[in-house]
């Protein structure tokens, strides 16, 4: 299925609008009032933006620091080129500690790397322990959102889930008992799991550490008691100091929901001391590039920004009508509009980056200002150099050009066309037009109510 | 060529090590960040816990030797049995907790735990807690209720200064308010995999 067959469908979902709308609306109402109490927003944005370019320039002297403090606080580091080298290192250490089972807590590169798919291949047993996760793994979707993966999903869907998988299900229709069925549900199986699985949201260069950040507090619960503890992170999340990673979680917290700080901001720093009375025994940090060095060296590197905070789809007018699934892609919304072409190729994706108004407002919000709108239309200008413009878009174009180069030939072919309309239409609105079926299939085209507006100029001149 | 080289090698070209920590400070120099009243520590970090976000309650104590008491007068006021859950700390041992069902086993579905943060911070309402032989993690993930002490003199203005300088503990995390999720229809809900009610005891 096309792009715009999904759109076309998540279009027609009664649901899913009211859905999508209830959940970004609420998040970008808590933005505004957490940017609007925070002294000097717009400063504190250069400044991560400015914070995540220095890291991005360095980034092989980072890496390098950060594998060094991490291997020396008794971390395992290991270096995954693609998406399926990833994959086979994070199966191959679950195979050697002879796991069954692994918990997992959120993480949207473990989506984009096929994790999943790869440890059911492998034949272990995958627990998701954030409750959107968990949800949408009970429905066997992917995730829809980057920070609310089953935003899509109403109450009485959730609930129809739960009755089906939880052995002790909720008693009554609330939200609350809902949540107190996947505590239920989950926590023994996140006890028992042999590796817990996480992602990072931070790479801290100088101590080595892992930053993970939930407000359910399903990372701790997931990784703690396992005996291994496995990392799968992208290249672009380091930052050189904790100092940096605090300044990076004041803006990622308030962009993606409108809080000061996540409930639970945890820094691990290598497997358990020798004396801790807790703790994972070995701990493997997977740092996987998977097309961002491309991405870095291909005009792409201001994407590798991105904090992954979920604000440019919150305000995006494209994805609060047809959500996260229409996009196709690990990642929706402006940033996976970028994103995806840059993981999975242009050819296929080519769709994504013309879902777009360029109306500026993800680049707005942005909390590391990527100028997501100019990311978009790269992608547009080399989709016209590759040629995987539609040969009707790109005569289309041709003709267009070929008239606007031709002053005298533009004004009398407007006029024309003016005329046609007019008359085709009876002087109203026209219910089919030759030449603009992409148009007319949804809505009527109104008839024009005036000569062009060079026609009108000239004759306001001469009056 | 093996992933390490190869990924390493198309990052190449930075700048020398000395100018990029020049820069990589210059990058911290007067960050943008909440305003706090240093005159009053307390005040402010106490504002901030009772925000609904966070939804915590507190309360303050004169000594150490009060905690258990007031631990027990949490309990009855939440109508919990007299039982909880103590990490093997030398300072929590001296204490009396008689009149107290005291446990260091912390069960899967443990109603109370206490724990000892090393510092609160103000901007935030955050606790900082870390591993150590005598505080274990999971306990503080596990319960319903989780009473957390806090020294009011270790309550520091921003998050940068709960950073410790040099050698980390396995793991230290900052708990800012109790366990919640918005994942169904964006509606709050409290306790969704870690504790539901956070109760601060500030000595001092």
């Amino acid at each position: 299925m096309s792009f715009i067959d999904r759109a076309a469908a998540a279009l027609a979902d009664p649901v899913l609008k009211t859905a999508v709308e209830r959940t970004a609306g609420t998040a970008e109402a808590n933005r505004a009032v957490a940017v609007e109490a925070f002294p000097d927003f717009a400063a504190a944005r250069a400044r991560a933006a400015a914070i995540k370019d220095h890291v991005i320039a360095n980034l092989g002297e980072y890496l390098e620091r950060f594998e060094a403090n991490a291997v020396a606080a008794g971390a395992r580091v290991h270096w995954a080129g693609t998406a399926d080298e990833a994959c086979a290192i994070v199966v191959d250490i679950c195979r050697a500690a002879g796991a069954k089972t692994v918990a997992r807590s959120k993480s949207m590169l473990g989506e984009e790397i096929g994790l999943p798919h790869a440890l059911a291949e492998a034949g272990i047993e995958r627990i998701e322990t954030d409750l959107a996760e968990h949800i949408i793994q009970l429905a066997d979707e992917p995730p829809s959102h980057i920070v609310w993966p089953a935003m899509h999903k109403t109450r009485d869907q959730v609930s129809a889930l739960f009755r089906r998988h939880h052995a002790s299900p909720h008693e009554d229709e609330s939200i609350a008992a809902m949540a107190e069925s996947a505590r239920r549900h989950l926590r023994e199986r996140m006890l028992g799991a042999d590796i817990g699985i996480s992602g990072a949201n931070f790479l801290v260069a100088d101590t080595g550490a892992v930053c993970t950040v939930t407000n359910e507090g399903n990372a701790e619960l997931s990784l703690v008691p396992p005996r291994v503890h496995i990392v799968t992170a992208g290249i672009e999340k380091l930052v050189p100091s904790m100092g940096h990673a605090v300044h990076m979680l004041r803006m990622l917290a308030r962009s993606a929901t409108g809080a000061a700080l996540t409930q639970y901001t945890t820094f691990y720093s290598g497997p358990k001391r020798a004396d801790d009375a807790d703790g994972p025994e070995e701990m493997h940090i997977v740092l996987v590039d998977n097309g961002r060095t491309a991405m870095r060296e291909e005009g792409l590197a201001e994407m590798l920004r991105c904090i992954r905070c979920g604000a440019c789809m919150n305000h995006c007018v494209v994805f609060r009508q047809i959500g996260g699934h229409a996009y196709g892609g690990t990642y929706p919304g402006p940033m996976g509009a970028v994103l995806t072409p840059a993981l999975s190729g242009l050819a296929a994706n080519r769709d994504l980056p013309q879902a777009c108004t360029l109306n500026g407002k993800c680049q707005e919000v942005c909390p590391v200002a990527i100028p997501l709108p100019t990311l978009l239309r790269g992608w547009r200008e080399r989709s016209w150099r590759e040629g995987l413009e539609p040969v009707t878009t790109r005569w289309g174009v041709r003709v267009w050009a070929c008239l606007a180069k031709r002053p005298r030939l533009y004004r009398f072919a407007t006029s024309a066309a003016i005329l046609g309309m007019r008359l085709w239409g009876g002087g109203g609105w026209s219910r089919s037009l030759p030449l603009a079926g992409g148009w007319t299939r949804h809505r009527d085209m109104p008839a024009p109510e005036a000569a062009s507006f060079m026609a009108q100029y000239a004759r306001g001149r001469r009056r | 060529m093996n992933a390490r080289e190869a990924i390493l090698g198309r990052l190449r070209g930075g700048a020398d090590p000395a100018t990029l920590d020049v820069e990589a400070t210059r990058l911290l120099d007067r960050p943008e960040r909440p305003v706090v009243d240093v005159a009053d520590l307390v005040g402010g970090f106490l504002a901030q816990l009772a925000q609904a976000r966070l939804g915590a309650t507190f309360e303050r104590i004169g000594a150490m030797a009060d905690l258990p008491g007031a631990a027990q007068r949490y309990l009855a006021a939440q109508g919990l049995a007299s039982a909880l859950y103590l990490p093997p700390d030398p300072n929590l041992a001296a204490l009396d907790w008689s009149g107290l069902a005291i446990s260091h086993d912390c069960a899967p579905d443990q109603p109370a735990a206490l724990a000892i943060a090393r510092v609160g911070v103000a901007e935030t309402g955050s606790l900082v807690l870390e591993t150590a032989p005598q505080a274990p993690m999971l306990p503080n993930f596990l319960c319903l209720h989780h009473i957390v002490l806090l020294r009011a003199e270790a309550i520091v203005p921003h998050l940068e200064d709960a950073v410790l300088s040099g050698s980390q503990p396995r793991a230290h995390y900052w708990i800012t308010g109790v366990s919640g999720t918005t994942d169904i229809e964006g509606q709050y809900v409290r306790g969704a995999h870690g504790p539901r009610f956070l109760h601060v005891v500030l000595v001092g």
